[in-house]
């Protein structure tokens, strides 16, 4: 049983929950270019497809957007960065998943803009996975990605510690 | 492998084989700090003579300081200056009067392996020195400017210094150094904090005193004409009293550590960052996994064994 701290609960249950809400698509042409069958959320080119987007707010550092629309969703993640470290831990951590987007079929090449990363899910993708899994990908990612990012801020700090402190005890002798 | 060793390690490799079978040779390898090796044999018909020469970055610097002088009193008359162009020292060495005594022999060649180190160690030496003679006097009470040693500049690499001064109770080093990149700086100031820190244990309180600066030189140097005003630029002072010098062993060890710590630090920012980047591996990975599992099965026929019965998983 994993032990969540009180507020990660709520945040995660109530992104999940928003998530398979948003998740209803259906195969939509583009209103406005015949023959072109475009992720509408991305061309925002007919507002009336465009449905109202969700900000899930755990604190001021980490949130979630929902931006739904009628064939395809984007959901945007800004992780916690606490301090310089975390930053450019999280930087790195996300722009080596996002060159690697080919195999995340979900995941979008470049973050939106206030978000450190961003998911494109559009409808030919929920008729081929399965859609409740999709959302448990990214639950987990969200949990993991946290604890990924601690746990690597903390063994730099050892190796740090272990490395000085090598290095100063070698002048005793 | 925590420490960085002070020897080169291609050299006594190539020494020891060549007193096994000698043979023409011409080798070029480097070293920390832009160092370049030619380890090459002159005459092609006595192959038992060989040449090593040694280019520094910092030579015309280090030869002002008494390198030339220390590297003689490590390798007697076959040091010599100007042999070879484009290097600045060549030690010519005679497979055939190396000590047949074992640990003599590795005794000799250890001291060939740790040729820029001695050359490096001559402004440590010459402010150890500096430092006995300032030992006696006393601290002037008119405020008249406390005495200390001339400051030492070593341009060793580009952009790179290691500034040495000695004083009444100690001699300073400092060590500037550029990172080059956003990470480097962050975790350089990770590893830098944890260097002040560590000192303070109570363990290691007879290590040299650490404090780190970045941008701000620190005061011994802020009126230098030429320092690089960027935040890349991080300064590490050490401390070191005379404990860290009280005989020629400690102060060998002492000089063999501290010239090594730029290269100590970098290295462990490096070998953090490949520790991250595998790390990130196997976690993406992970991540991948757990997307296929949302891919649907595809409906298999049925699969039957190489005799025709069929096949089925339960």
């Amino acid at each position: 049983m994993r032990i969540f701290s009180n507020t990660l609960r709520p945040y995660l249950g109530t992104v999940r929950a928003s998530l398979t809400a948003a998740l209803n698509l259906e195969n939509f042409s583009s209103q406005i270019v015949e023959r072109h069958n475009k992720p509408e959320i991305e061309s925002k080119k007919s507002r009336e497809l465009i449905l109202q987007p969700l900000l899930i707010t755990r604190t001021a550092l980490e949130k979630v957007l929902i931006e739904p629309s009628v064939n395809s969703v984007r959901l945007s993640i800004k992780i916690k960065q606490a301090d310089e470290i975390e930053r450019i831990l999280a930087h790195k951590f996300t722009r080596f998943m996002m060159m690697r987007a080919e195999g995340f079929v979900v995941l979008r090449r470049k973050a939106i803009e206030g978000y450190d990363i961003s998911f494109l899910i559009t409808n030919q993708q929920t008729e081929k996975l399965l859609k409740h899994k999709i959302v448990d990908f990214i639950i987990q990612f969200m949990e993991d990605v946290d604890k990924e990012i601690s746990e690597m801020k903390l063994s730099l700090n050892a190796r740090a510690r272990i490395v000085a402190e090598t290095y100063l005890t070698s002048f005793g002798n | 492998m925590i420490l960085l060793e002070p020897e080169n390690v291609i050299i006594k490799k190539v020494v020891n084989e060549k007193l096994q079978k000698p043979t023409s040779l011409d080798q070029t390898f480097v070293d920390f700090d832009g160092v370049r090796y030619h380890m090459w044999t002159p005459n092609s018909k006595s192959k038992n003579e060989i040449i090593l020469s040694m280019s520094v970055a910092c030579w015309s610097e280090l030869e002002a300081y008494g390198a030339f002088q220390v590297l003689q009193q490590h390798y007697g008359s076959d040091v010599q200056k100007g042999v070879e162009p484009g290097y600045d020292v060549s030690i010519s060495v005679d497979l055939n009067t190396i000590p047949q005594d074992l640990e003599q022999r590795n005794q000799y060649i250890n001291n060939l392996s740790l040729l820029k180190r001695n050359a490096m160690s001559a402004p440590f030496l010459q402010a150890f020195q500096t430092q006995k003679q300032l030992e006696g006097t006393d601290i002037p009470t008119d405020g008249s400017p406390i005495p200390q040693g001339p400051l030492l500049e070593l341009h060793y690499r580009n952009q790179e210094a290691i500034y040495i001064q000695a004083g009444i109770d100690r001699v300073t080093v400092i060590f500037s150094t550029v990172f080059q990149e956003e990470t480097d700086k962050i975790f350089g100031r990770v590893f830098l904090q944890e260097f002040v820190d560590a000192r303070k244990l109570p363990s290691i309180q007879t290590a040299p005193q650490v404090l780190y600066s970045t941008r701000e030189p620190p005061l011994e140097i802020r009126h230098l004409p030429n320092l690089i005003k960027s935040d890349d630029v991080g300064y590490v002072t050490f401390v070191l009293f005379p404990r860290h010098f009280a005989n020629e062993h400690i102060a060998a060890s002492t000089i063999s550590r501290i010239q090594l710590f730029r290269n100590y630090l970098h290295y462990h920012i490096k070998c953090s960052k490949a520790y991250m980047h595998s790390r990130m591996r196997t976690r993406v990975a992970d991540f991948l996994k757990i997307l296929n599992r949302a891919k649907l099965d595809k409906n298999e026929s049925e699969r039957k064994t190489i005799t025709g019965r069929t096949f089925r998983s339960r």
